[in-house]
């Protein structure tokens, strides 16, 4: 009798224990899994907060002297002495995040390139999902090396984890690194998103590959490399600076503003019809609500975000009034939003004092339009502006490089050609007799490199340029010393987690003991 | 006069066809003990001899030469000369008197009820000494003709047994006391029963009763205390499931029991009425787990649904209602205190300026707005009948459990039907269903930390507004809640009655639960028998919840404002299926003196969880969905169906196993148990799906011994021990989430898959964890050694045992973000767990109308982490909570599991002058007088976060409890207490707020530093210092505590008062629940439960009531 159950067993358990989930797994994709892995780089950009969130604000922009924390005073205050007064911390949720994120990020762009490799793929599709890995690993490398000199490089799927710990590798094999990646980013990417197929708009490009590359050579003084790439993004035809200022900003119904013609690259988000309550078409980021201003004292109408990236009293006082800019950057408490010449929607905000700042950053209050609040029911006490893209590199950015690049290799005339571009289309393109934002001739190299800094500072206030160029500049010192920044601050230190978790294979930055 | 006797165990194989059987021995002694003749006689013959020592005394020496002669021939032969005679009667009792004293039969009656006056069926009463016996009836009586002078032995499962001489009485009545400790009850032990004298592990049964008329949802709450190696972490929200772990944390996954109910696994007893229970059985140690393979190294509580007895049609009806009151309230600052506070805490920031607390002049009590008195009650009716093929047991029973918050209020509807039909002889057949419907309580965990955070200033009433009706254009009415003043207090603090009040009715959250089985057992070839069970466990939870428009008005300005701008309607349905099947084969033989149970089987086990979810709500412009539970479906008209969302969630396992076990003694005296089983998981990589567990154990009876014959102190001893392997099938996240696929890394869904594109999305594929081909469960290897007595007449039990359990393999999620990597389930580590246990208890009848009964148990608990997983090279696992984590518990090698770690809080500084002579501690944070002064633990006179160290432990040192029940008449009173000692608590609530939340201040704030020499313990009001906001000593509170957990008085009445109303039974009780705990804790309880790696903290919330009922049960 016993026999009949193990009669079963026998034929019916491998059965019963052979199950595989009821639900997809990396095996159960076809083909496409190269494609779905190349996406989960752009989920990450957006997802993960190292890259688009609060950890990256405090990185890149908080730390210069134009903008700081914002927000209210107890709000993140350990984020004050951590970014803004230069108290380094090794180990504490921004920080940790930050560096966490990119290595995210790098470890999925390895899986992707292991798994292509593997397959020997040479399909044009494939070529375009190496290529994407290609920039993302670079990017994240490039952000790397800028904040923390130093780093491990991480660039083969790890299969066992001890061979994810290593010891730093030289700032200059980490260049090494980008420069591999973006070779091949270049050359793999398409000109232009279409070619991904249809509904891929914002999806990287070539441009996106040369325009990164181009940075990082800014980075290392390489000033031909910059003047090549720009050169090659701008020969390429497919980008072109916004006519109005205003515009770049702008982020709106069915997606009006996005992706703009000054667009290269960009973290891309979507709300979709009442997105406020409905998850299923919730597909935005924070970037856009940490940025918006708080409510404080004030009525639940002005409840549309964190508050955090303000503009300092510094950046108000040395900017003139006369640059439309600034109306387009800077957000007054107590004052007319501007009304829709400078972005504005008509709107006064409450007085200091029952908001907490006096100024808020306006280039993230224009996309955060009162249409797309209805639409995606982000009013009142649901304050928030999720589907704002982060733009990361736009177009301005090729044209006041080439500027640089042209004015340290001594070729003045194309320097202030290229500034002219910016500071006419700053005017609104009213020309070479306009009054506001005069052209500004070569006359030294020493005086366009000071034009160039100044117009970079305004060009991208609020937008986590600054630092950076501060630090390779040399400036840092001069312009952040009164904030506590010393020469030690232009690298971070390695958070101790990442430290302990190598078991004492990776070394803390030595200026930080 | 008083008879005794020798001990007669010996074991009879021959059948004596009638009395006065003529049966022949043949004996051939000299000068032998007169005992010793009879003793050797009894062996050899059906007879059993009843004498009195003074009678047979002792040094009478014989001599005997029978050659297959009568035994009466040698009884006459041998008493030719002595002033002895005997009478033989009914089943070879031979009564030996002196020859001058004449034996009458006496027929004798009685009723046997229990201590607590309960009627006992089936008591057996026997003639000591002899074979001679009978049974109670359904009325508890009984009737036997026995010698005049013979004494009764009566004895029952769970009761002291008791012996009574007749003295030539014709009617005895008695009261039984009740026993937790006896040797020879059957206990409940994998696939089967056994008595529990022939096993060698620790099984602690606990009577049905023992939680039958406590007010507890959850029959395992009413645990707490009264098992050694048992700990119970209870909550007060109604029906929640306490945090139990039987011997320590085994793990750092899974450390909760294994539920086996009437024969199904299960992980919860949701749907057992308590007045349903029998019998629970907690099985401790290896000897008895290994036979539940990779689900009995977390312990197991083994349940036994009442079935019917053989005997007339009973009815019972059992009711019980109560009242629940928050005893132990946390303390926090009153509204003029807050005002004092704050303006302190604002000048300790520089700002003078007096705050304007416009609208905002109430002195609210938050915790008493948010709470009331509860409700409590039980009402179970069970009927049960047999005939002698068929036995049946049905109940039905209806719980009403409120919480102490507002509104919190779960209804339990179950129901319970077995029945078992004897075809033959040889073949049962048997059914047993249990089936539930509970109304879930509104989820109202959140609201006590919800209120305290908010101010005392704001009001927790309405006020009267004219407002828009939100689902219209009129104006109504309308009474609104207060908000808050934003300006105040925003960032994660609002006012719990506004969501409470407006939507506690907007939700239905209905779970179904049917439990069944159906048996098959057949026994043949005379020791074999062989059963068959197929088990069905079938729930489906559905939810619907509505949001309804509602407001709430600013206080500052007094408008009222829409709180709740858009209505919604979500469904929830989840389905639970589990299917079980045993086939167990027995085989029973004694070969002479030795005794075998062999079991073998084989056994399948299925889970399969599937739910789904969708949501709907009105487009922007259209009309709200209307407040009527009509419209609260997906599909209501009124919603726009094409933003509608709907996910599903599904998993499924299968377990396939073959067991085996045996039971093995010689002479009663040496016992041995063994058991395997061999289990596959279909959770497994496939190429490693076995895995196999054992356990053998040994015990010795010393008291069979003959050198154990001439104490009179000892009437049972035994010393046991057993090692074994057993497992634990675990995959979880560190933060408990399971994994339900280990084997199988899944893809993310839903946001983070999806990617955007302008306005157009498409699906990425990212693993959320990392593939592990070598997967294996958890296994600890287990060793019990430990004694067993009974003494001074079975008055007292005593158990004492030593346990040490080391768990290999770890299950651990372990995390590499620093290098960018997904994290992944490996085994690696080990947790040792190791720690004695005591329990005694003492049964007296102090005269014939008094008994007492007392009872302790304590269990001394040890734990260290040997090793984790070198894949964590930090060796640390650590889990954090509060902002920034600054609570954190660490597991860590040498250390006790889940430790509290942190900074030591050596004072305050309290000038300038201080700081400048303490050591530095910057490179925490800038600090200033009034902050706390950490220690310097490493003493390299600064102050790092190398400076953190062990603050406290959440496992007690050791746990406890103990009771006392006097009997006296009908009348009971029991008395339990329980504690534990030696533990911490890591208080979150008053200590590390997120740095942008404006909370009440805690009472102990009141007595902060302002000032040199104001405090050395409570820093500066000011968030600003973050530094005071790091995880220390600060945080860290004593949580040893001692309860009395239950009192409870009851009366029995007489049957001369009831039995005219045709009761059989009648009895009323009153009892009281958490009476009175002695704590030293700020918290509203000291429990906290938790998982395996993070317990023990104090959320300020988790309130555990006193909990008063009154009760009656009456049987017809």
């Amino acid at each position: 009798m016993a026999a009949v159950p193990l009669a079963i067993c026998f034929f019916g358990c491998k059965k019963m224990l052979d199950r595989r989930p009821l639900t997809a797994t990396l095996e159960d994709l076809n083909q496409g899994k190269i494609e779905a892995q190349s996406l989960g780089l752009y989920s990450a950009l957006r997802n993960n907060a190292g890259f688009s969130l609060l950890p990256w604000i405090d990185f890149h922009s908080i730390r210069d002297d134009d903008a700081e924390k914002g927000s209210s005073a107890t709000d993140g205050n350990e984020v004050t002495a951590e970014f803004e007064t230069f108290n380094y911390s090794k180990d504490d949720w921004a920080p940790n995040t930050y560096w966490n994120d990119h290595y995210a990020m790098i470890n999925l762009a390895n899986n992707e390139l292991y798994l292509a490799d593997s397959l020997k793929v040479t399909d044009a599709a494939s070529l375009r999902n190496i290529g994407e890995a290609r920039f993302f690993r670079a990017y994240s490398y490039f952000n790397l090396v800028r904040t923390y000199g130093d780093v491990p490089l991480l660039t083969q799927k790890i299969v066992n984890p001890a061979d994810g710990i290593k010891a730093k590798s030289p700032a200059a094999d980490i260049y090494a690194q980008i420069d591999a990646d973006l070779t091949i980013a270049s050359q793999n990417l398409p000109l232009d998103a279409s070619s991904y197929g249809k509904g891929y708009t914002g999806r990287v490009t070539q441009g996106a590959a040369n325009a990164l590359w181009a940075q990082t050579y800014l980075f290392r003084q390489n000033w031909a490399k910059v003047i090549g790439l720009c050169n090659a993004v701008v020969a390429s035809g497919k980008y072109s600076l916004s006519p109005k200022f205003v515009d770049i900003w702008k982020d709106g119904l069915s997606g009006a503003g996005k992706n703009g013609p000054e667009s290269i690259f960009e973290m891309q988000a979507y709300d979709g019809a009442s997105a406020a309550t409905n998850s299923a078409v919730e597909y935005g980021s924070d970037f856009g609500t940490s940025q918006q201003v708080r409510q404080g004292g004030a009525s639940v109408n002005w409840n549309l975000g964190w508050g955090w990236n303000t503009p300092t009293q510094n950046l108000v006082d040395a900017w003139d009034n006369s640059d439309p800019r600034k109306a387009a950057t800077i957000l007054y408490s107590g004052q007319d939003d501007g009304g829709a010449a400078t972005g504005g929607y008509g709107a006064v905000l409450p007085a200091f004092g029952t908001l907490d700042r006096k100024y808020w950053n306006k280039k993230l209050y224009i996309g955060n339009d009162p249409a797309m609040r209805a639409f995606t029911g982000y009013i009142n006490s649901s304050g928030a502006a999720r589907w704002i893209n982060h733009r990361i590199i736009r177009y301005a950015d090729i044209i006041l490089m080439l500027a640089e690049a042209y004015n340290e290799t001594g070729d003045g005339a194309n320097a202030a050609k290229n500034l002219e571009l910016i500071r006419n289309r700053a005017s609104g393109g009213l020309g070479a007799t306009r009054t506001i934002l005069p052209v500004i001739p070569y006359t030294t190299q020493a005086a366009m490199r000071t034009a160039i800094k100044n117009e970079r500072r305004w060009e991208f206030a609020m937008e986590g340029v600054r630092f950076f160029d501060l630090v390779r500049w040399g400036d840092a010192v001069a312009t952040l010393g009164g904030l506590g920044y010393t020469n030690r601050c232009r690298f971070y230190p390695i958070p101790q987690k990442a430290i302990d978790l190598s078991g004492g294979v990776l070394k803390q930055n030595p200026e930080w003991p | 006069m008083k008879l005794t006797t020798a001990l007669l165990l010996f074991t009879c194989f021959q059948v004596s066809a009638k009395v006065f059987s003529q049966t022949r021995i043949t004996l051939k002694l000299q000068a032998t003990e007169l005992k010793k003749v009879l003793s050797l006689i009894e062996r050899k013959s059906s007879y059993r001899f009843l004498y009195n020592d003074e009678t047979v005394k002792a040094g009478t020496r014989v001599d005997v030469d029978a050659s297959n002669e009568p035994v009466t021939d040698v009884l006459d032969k041998l008493f030719v000369g002595r002033s002895l005679s005997y009478k033989i009667l009914e089943n070879d009792l031979v009564v030996i008197t002196g020859k001058d004293i004449e034996v009458q039969e006496t027929r004798v009656t009685g009723k046997i009820v229990s201590s607590l006056g309960e009627v006992l069926q089936g008591v057996s009463v026997k003639v000591k000494g002899s074979t001679l016996g009978t049974q109670t009836d359904a009325g508890g009586n009984f009737a036997l003709t026995v010698p005049d002078n013979a004494v009764l032995v009566i004895s029952y499962i769970g009761y002291t047994t008791q012996e009574i001489a007749v003295s030539g009485r014709t009617s005895i009545n008695v009261s039984l006391v009740a026993s937790t400790q006896k040797m020879d009850e059957v206990v409940v032990i994998g696939y089967g029963t056994a008595n529990k004298r022939d096993l060698t592990g620790s099984i602690v049964k606990i009577s049905g009763k023992e939680v039958a008329d406590k007010p507890n949802t959850n029959p395992v709450a009413s645990l707490q205390a009264k098992v050694a190696g048992l700990s119970v972490v209870n909550n007060g929200t109604p029906g929640a499931a306490p945090d139990i772990r039987i011997r320590g944390t085994v793990s750092i996954g899974n450390v909760h029991p294994l539920y086996v109910v009437d024969g199904i696994f299960n992980d919860n007893i949701d749907y057992i009425n308590p007045n349903d229970i029998e019998s629970i059985e907690v099985l401790k140690d290896p000897s008895s787990l290994a036979i539940f393979g990779v689900k009995g190294a977390t312990g197991v509580i083994a349940i036994t649904t009442k079935k019917a007895r053989v005997g007339q049609t009973i009815i019972n009806f059992s009711t019980t209602y109560g009242i629940k009151k928050l005893v132990d309230k946390i303390k926090l600052a009153s509204g003029e205190d807050f005002k004092t506070l704050f303006a302190e805490e604002r000048a300790n920031n520089g700002i003078t300026t007096p705050y304007d607390y416009t609208g905002l002049t109430a002195n609210t009590n938050w915790i008493d707005a948010v709470t009331r008195t509860g409700h409590f009650s039980n009402n179970t009716l069970s009927i049960s009948g047999s005939t002698d093929k068929n036995r049946f047991n049905l109940g039905v029973g209806y719980i009403m459990d409120q919480g102490i918050i507002r509104h919190e209020e779960q209804g339990k509807l179950l129901i319970s039907f077995s029945d078992e039909f004897r075809v033959s002889k040889a073949i049962r057949l048997g059914v047993n269903l249990n089936a539930s419907r509970t109304k879930a309580p509104y989820d109202a965990t959140g609201v006590l930390d919800q209120a305290r955070k908010v101010v005392p200033l704001v009001s927790a009433g309405t006020q009267r507004f004219k407002v828009r009706n939100p689902y219209g254009s009129d104006t109504i009415d309308a009474n609104i809640y207060s908000g808050l003043n934003v300006d105040l207090q925003n960032s994660g603090v609002v006012n719990p009655l506004v969501q409470l009040e407006n939507e506690y009715n907007k939700v239905k959250n209905f779970e179904n639960r049917s439990v069944g089985s159906v048996f098959a057992e057949i026994n043949f070839l005379k020791n074999f028998s062989f059963k068959a069970t197929w088990y069905a466990d079938m729930s489906t939870v559905n939810k619907r919840q509505y949001t309804p428009l509602y407001y709430a008005y600013n206080p500052v300005n007094n408008t009222p404002y829409l709180q709740s701008q858009s209505t919604k309607v979500s469904e929830n349905d989840d389905s639970y299926k589990k299917f079980q099947q045993d086939y167990i084969l027995n085989w029973k033989k004694s070969f002479g003196d030795h005794n075998l149970t062999a079991t073998a089987g084989f056994t399948t086990y299925y889970f399969g969880y599937f739910g789904r979810s969708g949501s709907s709500r009105p487009n922007a412009t259209g009309q709200p969905i209307p407040d009527d539970q009509r419209f609260w479906y997906i599909n209501n008209y009124f919603s726009d169906l094409s933003s509608a969302t709907g996910s599903s969630n599904q998993n499924e396992y299968f377990t396939v196993s073959e067991l085996a076990r045996v039971l093995y003694n010689y002479k009663n005296k040496y016992y041995l148990n063994g058991s395997f089983r061999d289990d596959a998981s279909s959770r497994l990589p496939i190429h490693n799906q076995h895995q196999q567990f054992w356990a053998v154990g040994a015990a010795w009876d010393i008291t069979r011994e003959n050198f154990m014959n001439n104490q009179h102190i000892f009437d049972f001893l035994k010393l046991k021990g057993s090692i074994g392997v057993l497992g634990n099938q675990t995959a979880s996240q560190l933060d408990g989430t399971p994994i339900n696929y280990p084997a199988y890394p899944l893809l993310a869904t839903g946001n983070a898959a999806t990617v955007p594109f302008g306005t157009d999305l498409h699906t990425a594929a990212s693993q959320i964890y990392i593939e592990n081909p070598d997967l294996k469960w958890e296994t600890v290897s287990a060793k019990e050694v430990g004694v067993e007595l009974s003494a001074f007449n079975n008055r007292l039990h005593f158990e004492a045992n030593y346990f040490n359990k080391t768990t290999n393999n770890l299950l651990t999620y372990v995390s590499r973000a620093a290098i960018g990597l997904k994290d992944e389930l490996i085994n690696g580590g080990s947790i040792r767990n190791w720690g004695e246990e005591f329990s005694a208890t003492w049964s007296q009848n102090l005269s014939k109308d008094l008994s007492l009964n007392l009872g302790g148990n304590i269990t001394f608990l040890n734990n260290k982490v040997l090793s984790l997983s070198k894949d964590l090279p930090t060796g640390v696992l650590s889990r954090n909570f509060q902002n920034n984590g600054a609570a954190e518990s660490r597991t860590q090698p040498g250390m006790p599991i889940g430790y509290f770690y942190g900074f030591v809080e050596q004072g305050i500084f309290q000038s300038y002058a201080d700081i400048l002579k303490s050591p530095v501690q910057s490179s925490l944070g800038a600090y200033q007088p009034g902050d706390i002064k950490y220690k310097d633990v490493n003493g390299d006179g600064k102050i790092t976060s190398d400076d953190r160290t062990m603050i406290g432990n959440p496992t007690p040192k050791f746990m406890y409890g103990g009771s006392v029940s006097a009997t006296f008449k009908g009348l009971t009173l029991g008395i339990d207490i329980g504690g534990v000692y030696g533990n911490q608590i890591f208080r979150n609530w008053g200590a590390l707020e997120s740095p942008f939340q404006r909370t009440n201040y805690a009472a102990d704030k009141i007595n902060r530093w302002h000032g040199p020499g104001t405090s050395n313990w409570v820093p500066i009001l000011n968030q600003a210092d973050r530094i005071n906001f790091l995880g220390s000593t600060y945080s860290i509170e004593d949580g040893s505590y001692v309860r009395i957990r239950n009192v409870q008085l009851s009366y029995n009445f007489g049957q001369r008062l009831i039995s005219g109303a045709k009761i059989k039974n009648l009895r009323v009780f009153i009892n009281v629940q958490n009476l009175k705990t002695w704590k030293h804790n700020s918290g509203y309880t000291p429990e906290f439960g938790g998982d395996a790696t993070a317990f023990g903290y104090d959320n300020a919330g988790g309130a555990i009531p006193m909990i008063s009922t009154a009760g009656l049960n009456v049987t017809f």
